[in-house]
């Protein structure tokens, strides 16, 4: 459980080969960041792991099972894709929180105390959850985008620069919180400092291989 | 049937045609710039309905199913391409779609109607067949336009939400059925619409029709109200069915959205 693997995969879009063979592997807790000039395929690279769009060759394995094995919507429970533009369901921000649990591959329930801890981690005030999440500004959508992910319980994060419309202490907060909850992550960031502050190792895209420690 | 319709003679068609002319006089005059499309207009409907006369007598006088069977196709082959092209988008199996929906909705549609409520003997009698299920074709066409236009415009326009939903671990039904059901919808509002002002706002054509061929108007009436169920029937089973088809290509089973194919017309 909590084993990311990528074997030599190829990645791109409508054909387009964009990366060739990456190979990874991500234990439970581990945090990489996918690193790489931009369109050199990075989001593609996520959505590809999430099963949004396929691989042209390789494979992705969760433990010993395969997305196929798992199913598609439960692949994705266990391996969560949070935009870099995060995407506000209709609804209030409770409603985007519990849609996920509204689905038939939810197998338990809204975890209610746990999203207000992790709400209060991340500086987003209890005010907010009947707001309408069309209303929220960019920095809030992206905080509960992150929560939203949390909530459904996933092994792996996909995170596509989950700090980018935030200010260093709600990045900061960020950061504490996806390292206190030892959730295995895949982490698209442009910014070095946070890299060596927050992740275990980096993948540069730029190889199209085997990541080198950083 | 009461008194029987006064025919007309190719005169009074004649006479006819000054009324489309006054029009272009008013066009002229108005600087409308209407006149080359009110006679292209005017030529097409007289070349059009001529022909298709000419056609349904042949088929009528022949009194065999096959020519029957063949104008049917003929005409959902045409409603098809139509209904498609009236679509501001469109995705590779369009058409094929448009025709099998229209095919298995215009024919379940009118022979239940030919079957059993008119009890049509012998199934296939033109008179009946023909003018019936081109009314529901008619229809079904607006509505699998309208219906196809708003299905890929909310899953090109709206991809990102639907791709958010199937990133939290939604299947693609549940990703997709909000945009389909709005889809349907969509393409059910005419007939509904029609339905709710019918005989106050104006008569529908075929029940003029009965009336000046000097039918009871409650005969007419009768027939008029299987006719809008009909057509109804026909519109909802050729939306839901449009529907279903573009989900089923555009969704695959990997429960990933496939928006490449979506072009504009």
């Amino acid at each position: 459980m909590g084993w990311l693997l990528l074997r030599a995969l190829d990645v791109g879009i409508a054909g387009r080969r964009l990366l060739r063979g990456v190979d990874l592997s991500l234990r439970t807790g581990e945090r990489v960041a996918v690193v790489g000039a931009s369109g050199c395929g990075k989001t593609t690279l996520l959505r590809t792991v999430a099963g949004l769009i396929d691989p042209l060759a390789g494979e992705c394995r969760l433990g010993d099972a395969s997305p196929v094995e798992v199913g598609w919507p439960e692949w994705r429970r266990r391996v969560s894709f949070a935009a870099q533009r995060p995407v506000m369901l209709p609804g209030s921000v409770r409603d985007n929180l519990e849609r996920p649990f509204h689905y038939g591959s939810a197998r338990r329930r809204f975890p209610e105390p746990r999203a207000l801890d992790w709400a209060g981690a991340l500086d987003l005030d209890q005010a907010i959850w009947h707001q309408d999440a069309q209303t929220l500004s960019e920095g809030q959508m992206q905080r509960v985008a992150l929560l939203r992910s949390l909530c459904v319980g996933p092994e792996v994060l996909l995170l596509d620069e989950p700090t980018s419309a935030l200010d260093p202490g709600a990045g900061r907060a960020v950061e504490e919180l996806v390292t206190r909850e030892a959730v295995a992550a895949l982490i698209v960031t442009h910014d070095v400092a946070q890299v060596s502050r927050w992740c275990h190792r980096q993948l540069d895209l730029a190889d199209f291989m085997e990541p080198v420690d950083g | 049937m009461g008194e029987s319709a006064i025919a007309l003679g190719y005169f009074d068609l004649v006479l006819a045609t000054a009324l489309v002319l006054l029009a272009g006089v008013a066009s002229l005059v108005l600087r409308l710039n209407l006149e080359g499309q009110l006679a292209v207009g005017a030529s097409r409907t007289v070349i059009q309905l001529l022909l298709v006369g000419v056609l349904l007598k042949w088929v009528f006088d022949l009194a065999h199913p096959l020519p029957v069977i063949a104008v049917m196709l003929v005409m959902i082959a045409v409603a098809a391409v139509a209904s498609v092209r009236r679509s501001s988008r469109s995705f590779a199996g369009a058409y094929l779609g448009a025709f099998l929906t229209l095919l298995l909705a215009g024919i379940l549609t009118t022979f239940a109607v030919t079957g059993f409520i008119i009890r049509v003997d012998p199934w296939y009698r033109p008179q009946y067949v023909i003018p019936l299920f081109g009314m529901i074709l008619g229809n079904a066409l607006t509505g699998i336009s309208l219906c196809l236009d708003s299905f890929l415009e909310t899953l090109s326009e709206r991809r990102d939400r639907i791709e958010t939903e199937l990133a939290l671990g939604a299947t693609r039904w549940e990703a997709a059925r909000d945009p389909l059901s709005d889809a349907v919808r969509r393409g059910m509002i005419p007939i509904i619409n029609a339905m709710m002002v019918v005989g106050i706002v104006s008569l529908p054509g075929m029940m003029t029709g009965q009336i000046l061929q000097g039918a009871d108007p409650l005969e007419a009436v009768k027939y008029q109200i299987v006719v809008m169920f009909m057509v109804a029937a026909g519109t909802a089973a050729g939306c839901i069915l449009m529907a279903m088809w573009i989900y089923r290509r555009l969704f695959n089973d990997r429960h990933q959205l496939c928006t490449e194919g979506i072009r504009r017309h």
